[in-house]
């Protein structure tokens, strides 16, 4: 198998009801993360990477800011002659309440894409992973579907989770949906799954004929009909499923080998690109164990920080523990601990606030404060 | 054919030259390519100041190790430069029916691209050098021109008299109208520093173009051929004067001096709307033991050790227990643990090993004449422990061991 016999499809909104702060104007793909992505940047560039030429990305709602940051795929390589980008917003007043109906009502763009395979992928997933792995792994083991899964506890926010028993050849022996997440480590499926597009579309239109809408059910379904085979991802992954894993997410960033395999550049992630400057220190700044993007000014004290782009720090604020998006300004002589404020947000000088570790606070965009 | 849609102004960008003064900072690279301020090269300041001037067809006259500079400049997307029917074009000498003829003088280069010129029917042409760092707005120089009904107008920078010996000073009556030339004077009437920008009616400048590239003995060079023949000829040439930042970058002191303006909050220029090509890098990071003051950083570099008044281009390691101070660390440099560099500048991916020693304070030199900035080449391993003195020039892809 060509990566380039292969689809990319990603949906935008994965789980975008358990973040509603977040993702109050923005679909999940396009929560900023770590400084100066966006989730859906290491969906796409990792698709990119393996050579995947053509992607759409599902976004049933609030897309302005996804169309926004992926505009015409360039920056992911993905716009010139042979590769597209492609955004696919729902039309004519069809249902896209399910899984099923949204993939079958999508199967216009399906078809006409050349491509024999599709590659399923969430929106909210955070890895660097060689596609070109799993798409080896599936013809040498002449697999019809390959579901990737990781091993570990289930992140908070999965309602009802995906898990798999693999055999040692990596054959999946059954498929659960789990009624609940517990503390148990399991094989959890998170969304990535590679098959032939005529038998996914052979598949939902069978299920849709019998109205059964549920696409976990479908993939059990598939098991002994099919040969069904997993892929374990083994390298870092971070699921944005609550708005605690988003700040964990972003303090995983202080730790060096979370950075190194995540911005590997032989398989470098790609965003949109701003003009900033580099960031500016000023003569009393204190800067530890920070993760800080291009156009800062720091004239502050900052500690446990991710600090995106454009951000400014006044003299006196000590900041610790927060992650600030960009173009926000901190005033002068503030205290701001376990904060997370979204972009464009004015915090006046001499303001104080404070969160929880466990419940960090959250400061919605263009607000002032 | 294929029609060209008239510009009102072409700008050319003179960028072939060596930059000797430079030294190994321009061993493999043209000087208009050397980094600047963290992330630029120093041509995105002239490229920039086309885009929001708001002029949309540029020449680039290469011919000095141009490939990175070409490869730099790709298609000209960064700066908008990418038009159907403009954009940017690099211009290298080349061989045709008459013979090859590399570029013998800046007035030779724009000379043997009339044709590049003439496709746009340009009313004016704006000529420009690649080693200047400052922000202008071309079009108000080009509205005095018009208004000045000038075939020729230079852009001059008030400089202080004890320095003006070290530029050409423009001689000019009240009302802007230059009546001399004066290269480098002993003694100085004016303080009209030329900061080597014309704007130039095209007709008029190809026909001194033509004229001169006829004339023997000539060195066909704007400052010293061209200008002054039209000068002699009666030409209205006029002194636009530009009022802000304005530095000339050509040695190794006035490009540190440069870069370390930006960390001076007296000084007035800003990086706004300076475009340049992004490498893809994560942001950076600031590790526990860091200590920083008073510096510029790029994404993509680590930083563990201590910084001061210094810039880091992107994707710079500073080891734990290291210090840089004063000095300019180009992207992918690594200075390792413990090492110190200090009134330096660092060029592209070299290392600089455990405790090595690189530069030094000017109170560390007994004669001053003997302290300067430290520069190390490209590709090169400074070994652990090893000393690089004040104003010391390593050569790139090269190894220094510890004595």
């Amino acid at each position: 198998m060509r990566s380039n016999d292969v689809l990319g499809f990603i949906f935008a909104g994965t789980l975008d009801d358990k973040i509603p702060e977040l993702a109050a104007s923005r679909t999940t793909a396009s929560i900023p993360v770590g400084g100066k992505y966006r989730v859906i940047d290491f969906a796409l560039s990792n698709m990119s990477n393996a050579g995947i030429n053509n992607v759409g990305i599902i976004a049933k709602s609030n897309f302005l800011s996804l169309t926004d940051h992926v505009g015409s795929g360039s920056a992911y390589d993905l716009s010139k002659r042979r590769s597209s980008l492609t955004l696919l917003t729902p039309y004519g007043g069809k249902s896209f309440g399910s899984y099923v109906e949204t993939i079958y009502n999508m199967h216009g763009y399906l078809e006409n894409c050349r491509e024999e395979y599709v590659l399923l992928s969430p929106g909210n997933v955070i890895t660097n992973f060689d596609y070109t792995d799993l798409f080896d792994f599936h013809s040498k083991n002449g697999a019809d579907i390959t579901v990737v899964y990781k091993n570990g506890v289930v992140p908070a926010g999965y309602d009802r989770p995906l898990t798999v028993d693999v055999d040692e050849t990596g054959k999946v022996e059954q498929i659960f949906v789990k009624p609940s997440a517990t503390d148990e480590v399991v094989n959890h499926v998170l969304g990535t799954i590679l098959l032939k597009k005529s038998l996914l579309m052979e598949e939902i239109r069978k299920a849709l004929s019998l109205n059964q809408l549920d696409f976990k059910r479908l993939l059990q379904d598939m098991i002994g009909k099919y040969k069904v085979y997993g892929f374990e991802n083994t390298g870092y992954t971070a699921a944005i499923s609550s708005i605690n894993s988003y700040f964990n997410f972003n303090m995983d960033l202080m730790k060096k080998e979370v950075r190194d395999e995540l911005f590997n550049p032989k398989h470098p992630i790609f965003t949109k690109v701003r003009d900033d400057a580099p960031s500016k220190y000023g003569l009393n700044s204190s800067v530890k164990n920070c993760i800080i993007a291009q156009g800062c000014v720091i004239d502050g004290e900052v500690e446990n920080c991710v600090i995106s782009k454009g951000v400014y720090v006044g003299e006196g604020a000590k900041l610790s523990n927060c992650i600030i998006m960009q173009d926000t300004k901190i005033g002068k002589n503030t205290n701001l601990n376990y904060v997370i404020i979204d972009k464009d947000v004015v915090i006046k000088d001499d303001r104080s606030l404070m969160g929880f570790d466990s419940y960090p606070i959250y400061i919605a965009k263009k607000s002032v404060v | 054919m294929q029609m060209f849609p008239k510009q009102e102004v072409v700008a050319m960008l003179l960028a072939g030259g060596q930059g000797s003064r430079l030294g190994v900072l321009t061993k493999k690279l043209a000087k208009p390519a050397v980094p600047f301020g963290g992330k630029y090269r120093i041509i995105d300041f002239p490229l920039s100041n086309c885009v929001n001037s708001g002029i949309e067809a540029v020449g680039i006259l290469t011919q000095y190790q141009p490939l990175i500079l070409n490869e730099y400049i790709g298609n000209g997307q960064p700066w908008d430069l990418d038009g159907m029917h403009s954009g940017v074009n690099c211009l290298s000498p080349y061989q045709a029916i008459q013979g090859a003829d590399w570029y013998s003088g800046t007035a030779n280069a724009i000379y043997q691209n009339i044709n590049y010129i003439e496709r746009y029917d340009p009313d004016y042409v704006v000529i420009l050098s690649g080693d200047h760092i400052y922000k202008m707005d071309y079009n108000k120089m080009l509205e005095y021109h018009k208004e000045k009904n000038a075939a020729c107008t230079i852009a001059v920078i008030d400089v202080p008299l004890s320095e003006a010996s070290r530029f050409g000073i423009l001689n000019t009556y009240e009302d802007g109208e230059i009546y001399e030339f004066d290269e480098k004077p002993e003694h100085p009437k004016s303080t009209n520093a030329s900061m080597g920008i014309y704007i130039f009616s095209w007709k008029e400048l190809r026909k001194y173009l033509t004229e001169d590239a006829e004339l023997e003995g000539s060195s066909h060079d704007f400052g010293k051929d061209v200008l002054p023949a039209m000068l002699n000829a009666g030409e209205r040439m006029f002194a636009y004067p530009f009022e802000g930042y304005w530095k000339d970058v050509g040695t190794i002191d006035s490009l540190w001096e440069a870069n370390m303006d930006l960390l001076d909050p007296k000084v007035t220029l800003d990086l706004k709307d300076i475009y340049s090509r992004n490498p893809m890098m994560p942001p950076h990071y600031v590790s526990p033991n860091a200590n920083i003051q008073n510096s510029l950083i790029a994404d993509g570099c680590e930083v563990e050790g201590n910084l001061e008044f210094s810039i880091l281009f992107s994707g710079v390691t500073v080891g734990k227990g290291a210090t840089v101070n004063s000095s300019i660390i180009m992207p992918g440099a690594v200075i390792e643990d413990g090492a110190t560099v200090q009134f330096a500048i660092v060029a592209e991916n070299t290392v600089v090993g455990k405790n090595a020693k690189v530069g030094q304070r000017p109170e560390e030199v007994e004669d001053r004449d003997n302290w300067g900035i430290a520069v190390i080449g490209e590709n090169t391993k400074i070994a652990d422990g090893a000393f690089i003195k004040a104003k010391e020039m390593i050569d790139s892809e090269t190894e220094v061991s510890a004595k």
